[in-house]
């Protein structure tokens, strides 16, 4: 089920609010539960079962963390191994097949299996992951009640496309929460803002970036091989951001205080800046899940003791930290999807924040001038980022990046006669979406918070998006797929 | 080895491993408040301590400190 569908908005939003503040405080969970099992269920059945097979396994793994602490490590791995292994199975299976068919002749594989994705795996087999690691690290108490730690994992507000919600945020709020009506209004604003975001800026850029994106790229001009990359930049940036304050609004109205996972990144100064800024809940995972303890694990290694005798602490350690780059990278390009576009994509930002951290390049500068050029240096790299991440092949990326950089000879007014996807609507939205991906226009309308004005405002907002989301196409969030 | 002992080999390890010039360590001092100490930083300053001192943090040890005050508490602790 869609946040911007009919369905969603008109039937099973209210029914679960209804249930739910009608409800005793005990039995607030359970309409929780049941409402995010049945949130789950609703596209594909199956998918459930792999979903609640992994938080019983996990639940006992995590009591017999808290309970053997001499065998936690065993236990742990044993936990993370299971997890992993049912994302591995279901995620990339097909992909590892595929692949090793690929490098011998004749294929060694005759059949490779059709596995369907359960939605959202990579989402709460990290939350799953994060609970366990935590509990080990004793950073969290082992959570005795199952339907509280399903009700965790499950949540749907943030169940199918995060954010990566770890629960040592929500320990105590999972135990006890009151309703609060000023929450519930505060969330339901911001669950509007991300409707906004996502049927009015999203859905209409992404009518741009799929014209040209699915044209041939013999065909597409150079100006609108830019048009088509800039267009999807704010797609990708509006349709994740828009989920995410759903997801952060929704949990605010049952009193969950999620954490944020954007902020502003377009307005970053260097590629680290941005990952510290764009889907902040993954971004952060993976640097206390894997990058930290590899590079502890590393640090440790005999490799790096002789090295450092020989050449100095100092340029080991920038070695230990190419590997540990090289490595996290190359995983976090591979969680997006089975696929080789999204291993470049996730190498190509490793090197520049590889680069970054060799050159200092995070250090602030005073001048405008440098400024701007680390602004513009940023923007480039991530725009190019999307064209790898949004292309199907990587030989389409790499032909397209060429075309943006004058390589075609398409002629510019038979695609343009063709498509006809230049409108002066999707012209402002475009300005609009720039314009509000910087704080300007959010700090100068921050006075009007909490007023009348801000009200009359959101309930228009409201309207004109669910008439969007009613009489446009069908269009699920991108997130989805992962 | 008592707390200024080791606050004085502290001062000197951050001092090479972040390039600073000046720092003044206290219990309350995070690594917010020190210019360049960031995770991968933690990582290498941990390795340096380790060596200075001659112990081993655990994983949980090194993700749990909050303070310069509770990374002398612990290195206090470790080398008795």
């Amino acid at each position: 089920m869609v946040f911007s569908s009919v369905l969603f908005l008109t039937m099973f939003l209210p029914i679960v609010l209804g249930l739910y503040f009608l409800a005793q405080e005990k039995m607030r969970n359970a309409v929780l539960l049941t409402a995010s099992l049945i949130f789950y269920a609703w596209g594909e059945p199956k998918a459930v079962i792999v979903m609640v097979a992994l938080i019983v396994l996990s639940y006992v793994v995590g009591l017999g963390i808290e309970k053997f602490p001499k065998y936690s490590k065993c236990i742990l791995t044993f936990g993370i191994l299971s997890n992993l292994s049912a994302l591995i199975y279901y995620k990339y299976w097909m992909f590892l097949l595929e692949n090793i068919n690929l490098c011998y002749s004749p294929p060694p594989i005759s059949v490779i299996p059709k596995i369907a994705l359960p939605i959202g795996i990579s989402f709460y087999v990290f939350q799953i992951l994060s609970y366990l690691i935590d509990l080990y690290r004793g950073q969290v108490a082992a959570q005795r009640n199952l339907a509280s730690l399903a009700t965790y994992v499950s949540l749907f507000p943030q169940l199918v496309a995060g954010p990566i919600v770890r629960y040592e945020t929500i320990e105590k709020d999972i135990q006890n929460r009151s309703v609060r009506y000023e929450q519930v209004y505060q969330g339901l604003r911001r669950f509007v803002i991300g409707l906004a975001k996502k049927v009015l800026i999203a859905d209409q850029m992404a009518f741009v970036a799929d014209t040209v994106f699915n044209s041939p790229v013999k065909e597409i001009p150079t100006l609108f091989a830019w048009v088509g990359a800039l267009a999807y930049t704010l797609q990708i940036y509006y349709d994740f951001s828009g989920y995410s304050d759903m997801a952060i609004g929704l949990g605010r109205v049952f009193n969950f205080k999620f954490l944020e996972n954007f902020n502003y990144p377009y307005i970053s100064k260097s590629i680290s800046e941005y990952w510290r800024r764009w889907h902040i809940s993954m971004g952060s995972w993976f640097r206390d899940y894997l990058f930290l303890p590899l590079s502890r694990a590393l640090s440790l290694s005999k490799t790096y003791a002789a090295l450092s005798r020989k050449i100095g602490r100092k340029r080991t350690n920038i070695f230990l930290t190419a590997v540990a780059l090289l490595v996290t990278w190359f995983i976090i390009g591979f969680w997006h999807g089975a696929g080789w576009s999204f291993i470049v994509y996730g190498l190509y930002n490793g090197f520049f924040i590889f680069v970054e951290i060799l050159t200092g390049w995070n250090k602030e500068s005073k001048s405008p001038f440098v400024n701007l050029i680390c602004h513009l240096y940023t923007i480039l790299v991530f725009i190019i980022g999307f064209v790898i991440f949004r292309s199907d092949t990587l030989d389409y990326a790499w032909q397209y990046i060429k075309t943006m950089f004058g390589d075609s000879n398409a002629p510019l007014n038979s695609f343009y006669k063709a498509t006809e996807f230049l409108t002066y609507s999707n012209a402002m939205i475009f300005i609009i979406g720039c314009i509000l991906s910087t704080p300007l226009l959010a700090r100068w309308y921050s006075k009007y918070e909490g007023t009348k004005i801000d009200a009359v405002v959101m309930l228009v907002l409201f309207i004109v998006a669910y008439v969007f989301a009613i009489t446009s196409t069908f269009s699920p969030f991108i997130y989805f797929r992962f | 080895m008592n707390r200024d002992e080791i606050y004085a080999k502290l001062t000197e390890i951050f001092k090479e491993n972040l390039d600073l010039d000046e720092i003044e360590l206290t219990d309350t001092t995070t690594a917010d408040d020190v210019e360049g100490w960031d995770s991968l930083a933690h990582i290498g300053l941990i390795a340096a301590i380790e060596q200075e001192f001659g112990f081993r943090f655990a994983m949980k040890e090194v993700v749990n400190l909050h303070n310069v005050g509770e990374m002398v508490d612990l290195i206090l602790q470790k080398i008795q």
